[in-house]
């Protein structure tokens, strides 16, 4: 009897234990990846590149909320690689940015990512070497969340895109080195001339052009680089990628930038889009007709097709210089008009609001300077203010919001059907990571640059030339991002979030990519959790490269993190 | 001679190294080339001349300092003479955000004849788009001359462009050595109508060319029996990589 | 416990074609309903034509969230209304400001909710709907704070 109930309590420990092991083993996932060079066929030009597991983009990496990763990264080139994992939080030796969080990886050599998943969502993966990413080496994560999502799909699919050049990406920098408009085939001509004669009248324009010719800048200067093929998931606009679905089915579109230079303006004729997800973080659900996608960002959106027939996914590049094609079908083989690409628009003066290196204001007839005040008036359009006689407005807690696009900017995005077009402004976090407090300190970083030089800084100091930023471990630092620039820069910070600043205090959400347009002030605040250094840098490639670079070293932090470095 | 010119590589050499940044720095600092011909031309002159041209550069540095070859010369095709050959080697560096200093050394090798002098100067790119360049010559004689050059790009389309350019040379007085009268000297204008065939890497054009020479120069010309002014019809490409 | 609705002839779900509100008395089961972020528990809702249920609501997101019985026309319109509650700072993601839904919108009318085939409820509260149900329309049991219904926080009424 008792040898029975001791047989008995030895097989139900073992078989306990063997339950608890059961989620050990799920949770330690080891992931293979080869970094190799590829053959990329864009449907208009075949180029050389680099890819992960044989092509570009690389494998889909799923891990799961909670699990422990390890990722053995074998270098196949013959040059050194790195992996950087963007939006995740890991210990910084993890970060794969060579000279920064390690050596780098040789050709040959493989190198081990071990580290925890803390976090669920849609993010990416590419290389931090060289121009190796616009050459190719990027791929999706997808992190499957521990709880239930806010939200219900049917089903899923990655919407990655870039921009894919005919050149190598160290021959456009150097080309863009050469000359900075190397690239931009929108430039203002003959024919537009007369056609502002026609318009504005001889003199009118002849002020314009001197406006500008001061300042040796272009109102066309919106994509430093042109020519390229916008491809989804790998495929360009002839090659059609194509994801099936049932009517009526819920699907979750999770759109990757991963370019090098480009912003897209996405929506799906016939289908709005209901917003759910941006860098990683669930949002409160926004429904829109069309959105913008920064370099590096992820936005996850719900559609639902209500009709048995294909939908264009269209992506027009910010310039409207491109587009990128894919399309949503009931069944293989379907596809659906393509609309045709708009004008490209033109920066104004607006945006030229802090770009006033060596300008003369004295003899900036031509400039309104009245259209460059703060222009409250205007953003309350949506409320018809005689109707409002009863409300008390001045009651109203409403806090002042800050504004994405300098007042008459030219870069102001609209919907194309006339619909609504997210703003940052419209997102806030789901569910706030952190508890909303002041900051302990703000540090300024003016974005800064010399176009003609094609030199690109923080603070005018190119990365190279600059001491990095140091950040206390426990302090709350708020960013104030200054762009002097007439460029959009989409500012990443690695290893920690920044809170973006929308002026909704707990609820601002919660990224890692933060767009800075032309002539206007951003904040984003973060919470320096994550000991170790950091790069923060414009994540456009060749901005980046350039010099508009920093490191951050976060001092202080648990003693087990501050292993050797 | 020889001595001028190591002289000035030397100097050069020195300006590369205390301009240069720091190793660490070197590391993250861009490194970059590049070669240029503005013109790659064959000339017909109005009196059946006809000459092969070319007028170029190359250059390799950082944004901080960039040592430059800007190379230009006049074959004439029928006698199969070098008529003018010039080699300006500089170093190169940043003084505001639109212009450069450069300084050196320059070295003509007309005829087979070996000239050098000290070059000192301005590159850059003006207000209103005007492409400006601006050199000080000193001759071993110690004769000083200016050149200036300049240029515009109209775009009649984003390929097609309409570039008008002049250059003007200066002697601080008479150099009959190197063929440069005191005051406005010569003058060479063009007009040249070009077609971006392979991005901005191949592009070939038609234009007019101008050549005159005034006051002393003028007169040296006549004495020598040389044509005071010329105006060739060139066809040609631009390269750029 | 917060019921919520717009009063006049505006209001939704008032009685009609969709059932009526229900009487304490006449209520044949109760059926307790707790609200996530973004959905309900449980997710799906049988009733028998004729039936009048106790919903008993409880709140247990972190977000502000609405319980409401009505077509799914009805939640459209209503959707528009939420959104304006949001706009004028009426409604927080995790608040709900009372003094200002005592205010008078234009048309005379305030937006103050207390309907009676809906709760409007804030984290951490509780509510109760009671609602005689009638099988001559679709139903729908849908949250509209905007966003929540598009994300899928909505259920069909199935008639047993």
């Amino acid at each position: 009897m008792i040898s029975t109930i001791k047989a008995m309590s030895w097989r139900m420990v073992v078989a306990a234990a063997a339950i608890l092991m059961v989620p050990f083993a799920a949770l330690a996932g080891t992931y293979n990846i080869t970094v190799d060079p590829v053959v990329i066929d864009t449907g208009d030009f075949k180029k050389d590149g680099i890819g992960y597991n044989g092509a570009s983009p690389g494998p889909v990496l799923r891990f799961k909320e909670g699990e422990e990763v390890t990722i053995n990264v074998k270098n196949n080139l013959d040059v050194s690689t790195s992996i950087h994992w963007h939006g995740l939080i890991l210990p910084f030796q993890m970060d794969g940015v060579p000279t920064i969080s390690f050596d780098g990886i040789k050709p040959g050599e493989t190198f081990t990512y071990k580290f925890p998943i803390i976090q669920s969502g849609t993010y990416w993966y590419h290389s931090h070497s060289g121009f190796q990413e616009p050459d190719g080496a990027f791929g999706a994560i997808i992190i499957d969340s521990k709880d239930r999502e806010p939200f219900r799909y049917d089903r899923e699919y990655v919407v990655q895109l870039t921009d894919k050049h005919p050149h190598s990406g160290a021959r456009i920098m150097r080309n863009l080195k050469m000359s900075a408009d190397y690239y931009n085939r929108v430039q203002r001509t003959a024919k537009d001339f007369f056609a502002d004669v026609s318009k504005m009248g001889l003199g009118d324009t002849l002020s314009d052009r001197g406006d500008w010719g001061q300042m040796r800048m272009m109102p066309t200067d919106i994509e430093d680089l042109q020519g390229f093929t916008p491809l989804i998931n790998g495929k360009g606009p002839k090659q059609n990628w194509t994801g099936l679905f049932k009517k009526g089915e819920r699907i979750r579109l999770r759109f990757i930038n991963s370019s090098a230079m480009t912003y897209f303006d996405i929506r799906i004729p016939g289908m709005k889009m209901l917003v759910v997800n941006a860098d990683g973080n669930n949002v409160q659900p926004v429904k829109v007709d069309e959105f913008r996608i920064a370099v590096a960002e992820t936005y996850d959106v719900i559609v639902r097709p209500d009709e048995d027939k294909a939908y264009t996914i269209f992506a027009a590049s910010m310039g409207r210089t491109a587009y990128a094609r894919g399309t949503l079908a009931p069944r293989i083989g379907m596809s659906a008009a393509i609309p045709k690409l708009t004008k490209s628009p033109r920066l104004t003066m607006a945006d030229m609001g802090m770009a006033h290196e060596g300008m003369d204001h004295g003899s900036m007839a031509g400039m309104d300077h009245s259209k460059m005040k703060g222009m409250d008036q205007s953003k309350m359009k949506g409320m018809d203010q005689s109707k409002m006689k009863g409300m008390d407005h001045s009651g109203h807690n409403m806090p002042k919001k800050p504004a994405f696009y300098a007042p008459g900017s030219g870069l102001i995005p609209k919907a194309k059907n006339g619909g609504k077009f997210l703003s940052y402004g419209d997102l806030r976090a789901q569910r706030p990571l952190y508890k909303h407090r002041k900051p302990t300190r703000e540090i300024e970083l003016r974005l800064t640059g010399n176009m003609e030089r094609y030199i690109w800084s923080v603070n005018g100091i190119k990365y190279g030339d600059a001491e990095p930023i140091r950040l206390k471990y426990g302090e709350r630092v708020r960013f104030k991002f200054v762009n002097e620039t007439m460029m959009t820069h989409p500012m990443h910070l690695h290893g920690m979030w920044s809170i973006l600043d929308v002026g909704a205090k707990k609820w601002n959400p919660v990224k890692h990519v933060v767009s800075v347009s032309p002539g206007t002030t951003v904040h984003m605040e973060t919470e320096v959790d994550a000991p170790g250094q950091w790069a923060f840098h414009c994540h456009l490639s060749f901005h980046a490269a350039a010099g508009m670079f920093r490191k951050v070293i976060v001092e202080g932090g648990p003693k087990a993190a501050m292993l050797a470095r | 001679m020889t001595k001028t010119f190591l002289g000035a590589l030397t100097v050069i050499t020195l300006i590369w190294v205390f301009a240069a940044p720091d190793a660490k720095a070197q590391e993250t600092n861009l490194t970059f080339y590049g070669v240029q011909m503005e013109e790659l031309e064959y000339r017909r002159g109005d009196e059946g001349e006809n000459l092969f041209n070319y007028d170029g550069e190359a250059f390799f540095g950082t944004d901080e300092f960039k040592l430059r070859w800007l190379g230009k010369a006049e074959i004439d095709t029928d006698a199969g003479i070098v008529d003018e050959m010039e080699n300006r080697f500089v170093g190169q560096i940043p003084i505001s955000d639109f212009f450069d200093l450069k300084a050196g050394m320059r070295w003509d090798r007309p005829k087979g004849n070996n000239h050098y002098f000290g070059v000192i100067g301005l590159t850059g790119l003006a207000q209103q788009w005007f492409e400006v360049d601006a050199d000080i010559f000193v001759s071993e004689a110690k004769k000083v001359s200016l050149r200036i050059d300049a240029e515009y790009e109209m775009l009649l389309t984003n390929r097609l462009v309409l570039t008008p350019s002049a250059e003007i040379e200066f002697g601080a007085g008479d150099d009959e050595k190197h063929e440069i009268g005191a005051g406005l000297s010569t003058m060479e204008v063009g007009l040249r109508l070009s077609y971006d065939l392979v991005d901005r890497a191949i592009s070939p054009y038609v234009g007019v060319v101008y050549e005159g020479k005034f006051f002393n120069r003028k007169d040296m010309a006549k004495e020598e029996g040389e044509d005071v002014d010329a105006l060739f019809f060139a066809v040609g490409t631009k390269i750029m990589f | 416990m917060q019921g919520h609705g717009m009063q006049g002839q505006r209001m939704h779900g008032g009685s009609g074609a969709n059932g009526e509100p229900g009487k304490k008395s006449q209520v044949n089961r109760t059926i307790k309903v707790e609200m996530h972020d973004n959905f309900y528990k449980p997710e799906k809702f049988s009733i028998k034509d004729g039936e009048t249920i106790r919903f008993v609501v409880a709140n247990k997101g972190r977000l502000v969230h609405e319980f409401n019985v009505a077509t799914r026309k009805q939640h459209m319109g209503h959707q528009k209304e939420m959104m304006m509650m949001v706009e004028h700072g009426v409604l927080e993601p995790d608040k709900i400001n009372h003094d200002k839904m005592m205010m008078k919108m234009p048309n005379g009318e305030t937006m103050e909710h207390n309907d009676p085939n809906s709760v409007l409820l804030e984290p951490g509260k509780t509510g109760e709907v009671i609602w005689k149900f009638s099988k001559k329309v679709d139903l729908e049991i849908g949250c509209n704070v905007p966003g929540h219904y598009d994300a899928g926080m909505v259920s069909k009424v199935t008639f047993k």
